[in-house]
């Protein structure tokens, strides 16, 4: 099996299934009670939240706060920052756990103001920021890197800009896409409202998300029971998976820079393949200092990505679409069209994203099972409008 | 001691089968038992072909439940053994009728009695009377009426040679024929709303109802194999097992996409479909084919295109739901559980493979000449051989 849809969601690593597997029979107890088991699972959290903060570099000054997944840690903070009538602002091309989540806002008559005319490549452009300050938007939402795309949006610079510009804006980063692939600039922390992070996509367990956030901003809880986790999120502590993403997430760190420069090998080796193939191919990522080298989206019509996938899940290869396209959702990506692309052009996109067990024989072996399918397909598709 | 309880069934078209009756009913109680847990403590009697269940109270309603979805059981009533005692059946009665009279305020009845010991010192009609009197006076002025034609609750007492039972108001059933006694039918099932429906009506007429998928998955993915396969599952709730059969079609539809003319490949499409399940259908002894076709639903659903595609097989066709209209078979869908399944998204293959415009009326001729273009003897031999046979069990 070729599995080249890393973005979508990771294996886990095996060293972190042992782990979880010794957690899961040890640390057992409620990390709320009182007795010395529920004592020492809470130490374990500790544990795990220090080495989370130390391994991302994060202050002080920020709150961490454990959630069941990205999705969730995203709404806590926007729902919880800004519900109802706060303003708030976006490019537009960001996961649906950010983009639907603003515009759920709009049954409140608070619409979230889109930058998306301010799109470079899929990364805001800085120019947009006075508006921010005219428009009076409290927070600004925005991709670390693009989950279709694999575009960054840099903070540092972004975040002194708007302390110029908009100094009343605060930022939110979604994280999700950006942890274990590309370099973290430890100084964006003090510039940030908020970030989301998920486990499943750096080799950790499905059902762990975290959300770190400034510790002077107050979260309306969006679970409500107990007093856990400040009050801002009520629930059992599910103690096995925090030390599980502690792990995951200190081994993702520490081979980063490996990953990152494999990454940009099989990047590389990617686009090379496919330039020299006689199809007309059209990247929709980018490339260099602001492209993660995790995600190569491109398109190839008039061949439709769906039926694409299909062809390649018959040689176990296993790729994403740039496109959410069913029978009964037949809208291509918004991202995709947010871009500029045709609707042909979406449905016809496929996102390959590595991991760094990948090697190159396997994109050697993806590019030649991607031609022939090509090939085969094309008669079919030929001539035709794939978007009618 | 274990408190039991009798579950009456009673049948439904069986009673008109005159001397086959016998059959029908050996059939139902094959179904019956085992569609039923065989280790609660569960016991079948046959007095005279009426089916009576001695099971212990625990599990009675949850027993009730599944006799519901029996085809051929036209209603049950679970019963509570008592002394053959008038006081003690009309007490009984007031305690069952009562709730439903708050409910509804007036409520009309009748006691109905089945004398089954002659010994016993009084006649049916009089144990009605006894009975039904004492349960007016004290109901009466709360509302209760009786009423023998248009009794909304018949409040039934059974008296046996070694028990008496009283009964409580009648459960519906599916009813219909037991499935088996018609034989066994092959089922034309695309994963869409209309083939489970058709196929849980036919089960209904008696039919053991096996199917037949077309599946394309180097095109569409796995995800229509999967659909169809827990469809069936679900039909099989009321039927118990059956085969899916599933044959490898993309090549046949690729040579009829690239060989005959665009706008009759549906209906060639459609063609190769029959004549596949035709084949299986003889080789496993099915005498009929059943479609979720409804007249003029969709382009190749009309009158000529039904018959372009039946006149290639030599075998029935049923078609339940022809003259139904869309909004009454997803109301069927859904009472029979298949709805939030079939419209589970589904890739299909409308960008591939269907015409822009597709033939509405379809000559047989013309259609022929197309099939000359390309093998489909060999390429349906090779489907068939590469045929897949699934045992499917039920959800």
């Amino acid at each position: 099996m070729i599995y080249l849809d890393n973005a979508a969601t990771t294996s886990m690593d095996p060293e972190i299934i042992t782990s979880l597997q010794d957690y899961m029979r040890v640390q057992f107890a409620n990390s709320g009670t009182v007795y010395g088991i529920g004592i020492d699972a809470k130490k374990k959290i500790e544990e795990a939240k220090e080495n989370i903060t130390f391994a991302l570099g994060i202050p002080s000054s920020h709150n961490l706060v454990f959630t069941s997944c990205g999705t969730e840690s995203n709404n806590l903070f926007i729902k919880g920052l800004c519900f109802p009538d706060k303003k708030t602002a976006y490019l537009g091309l960001e996961h649906p756990s950010i983009t639907e989540t603003l515009l759920s806002f709009k049954n409140f008559d608070n619409a979230p103001f889109s930058l998306l005319e301010f799109n470079r490549q899929g990364r805001l452009d800085l120019s947009c920021l006075p508006l921010l300050k005219e428009k009076k938007i409290r927070l600004l939402c925005l991709s670390h890197v693009n989950n279709e795309l694999g575009t960054i949006n840099d903070p540092v610079p972004l975040i002194d800009a708007m302390k110029k510009e908009s100094p009343k804006t605060r930022l939110f980063l979604d994280g999700i896409q950006a942890i274990g692939k590309i370099k973290l600039n430890k100084c964006m922390w003090s510039g940030l409202a908020g970030y989301s992070l998920s486990a499943h996509k750096f080799h950790g367990p499905k059902g762990i998300g975290l959300l770190v956030y400034d510790s002077n901003l107050n979260l309306a809880p969006q679970l409500h029971g107990g007093k856990q986790q400040f009050g801002v999120r009520a629930g059992t502590l599910p103690v096995p998976l925090i030390m599980a993403f502690a792990q995951a997430i200190e081994l993702a760190i520490a081979r980063q820079q490996k990953t990152q420069e494999h990454f940009k090998i099989l990047q590389e080796h990617l686009i090379g393949g496919l330039n020299k193939l006689e199809i007309p191919i059209l990247y929709n990522s980018s490339y260099g200092e602001f492209q993660s080298p995790a995600i190569v989206n491109f398109s190839f019509p008039p061949v439709e990505a769906e039926v694409m996938v299909h062809h390649l899940e018959e040689k176990e290869i296993f790729a994403g679409m740039g496109s959410a396209c069913s029978a009964h959702s037949k809208e291509p990506s918004k991202i995709l069209m947010g871009m500029g692309l045709t609707k042909e052009q979406a449905r016809c996109s496929l996102r390959v994203s590595f991991s760094q067990t990948n090697t190159i024989k396997e994109i050697e072996k993806f590019i030649h099972a991607f031609a022939e399918a090509y090939q085969t397909l094309l008669p079919t598709f030929k001539d035709r409008a794939v978007g009618r | 001691m274990i408190e039991k309880r009798t579950i009456l069934v009673r049948y439904d078209e069986i009673g008109l089968k005159g001397g086959n009756r016998k059959y029908f009913t050996k059939i139902l109680l094959k179904n019956i038992k085992r569609a039923l847990p065989g280790d609660r403590g569960i016991e079948y009697r046959v007095p005279r072909g009426r089916i009576l269940i001695d099971l212990p109270k625990s599990i009675a309603d949850e027993i009730g439940d599944q006799l519901k979805m029996i085809p051929g059981i036209a209603s049950y009533s679970i019963g509570i053994s008592v002394n053959p005692d008038f006081d003690e059946i009309a007490g009984l009665g007031v305690k069952l009728i009562e709730p439903l009279l708050k409910s509804k305020g007036k409520l009309k009845f009748c006691v109905r009695t089945r004398r089954s010991a002659k010994t016993f010192p009084k006649t049916s009609p009089e144990v009605n009377f006894e009975v039904g009197s004492r349960i007016m006076s004290q109901l009466q002025e709360k509302g209760l009426v009786v009423d023998i034609k248009g009794a909304e609750v018949t409040f039934e007492i059974e008296i046996g040679t070694t028990d008496t039972i009283i009964f409580d108001n009648r459960h519906s059933g599916l009813s219909g024929l037991p499935v088996g006694s018609a034989g066994n039918i092959l089922c034309m099932m695309s994963g869409g709303i209309d083939s489970p429906v058709a196929a849980h009506l036919m089960a209904c007429r008696g039919c053991r109802v096996h199917f037949v998928f077309f599946d394309n998955q180097p095109f569409l993915g796995r995800g229509g194999y999967e659909k169809v396969l827990k469809l069936s599952k679900i039909i099989n709730r009321y039927q118990g097992r059956a085969n899916l059969f599933v044959i490898p079609f993309q090549d046949i539809q690729v040579a009829i996409r690239d060989h005959c003319r665009e706008e009759n490949r549906v209906v060639l499409y459609r063609r190769m479909m029959y004549r596949i399940a035709d084949s299986i259908a003889k080789q496993y002894e099915m005498p009929g084919l059943v479609t979720g076709e409804s007249l003029g639903q969709v382009a190749s659903q009309t009158l000529e295109n039904l018959a372009a595609v039946t006149c290639v097989t030599s075998i029935n066709v049923f078609r339940p739901l022809i003259g139904m209209n869309k909004e009454g078979i997803i109301k069927r869908a859904r009472e029979i559980g298949t709805y939030e399944v079939s419209i589970e998204p589904q890739p299909d293959c409308c960008a591939v493979f269907m015409p822009s415009s597709p033939v509405t009326r379809g000559k047989i001729s013309i259609l022929e000449n197309d099939e000359e273009k390309f093998m489909w003897k060999e390429l349906q031999e090779e489907a068939l051989a590469n045929m897949e046979t699934i045992k499917v069990d039920y959800l």
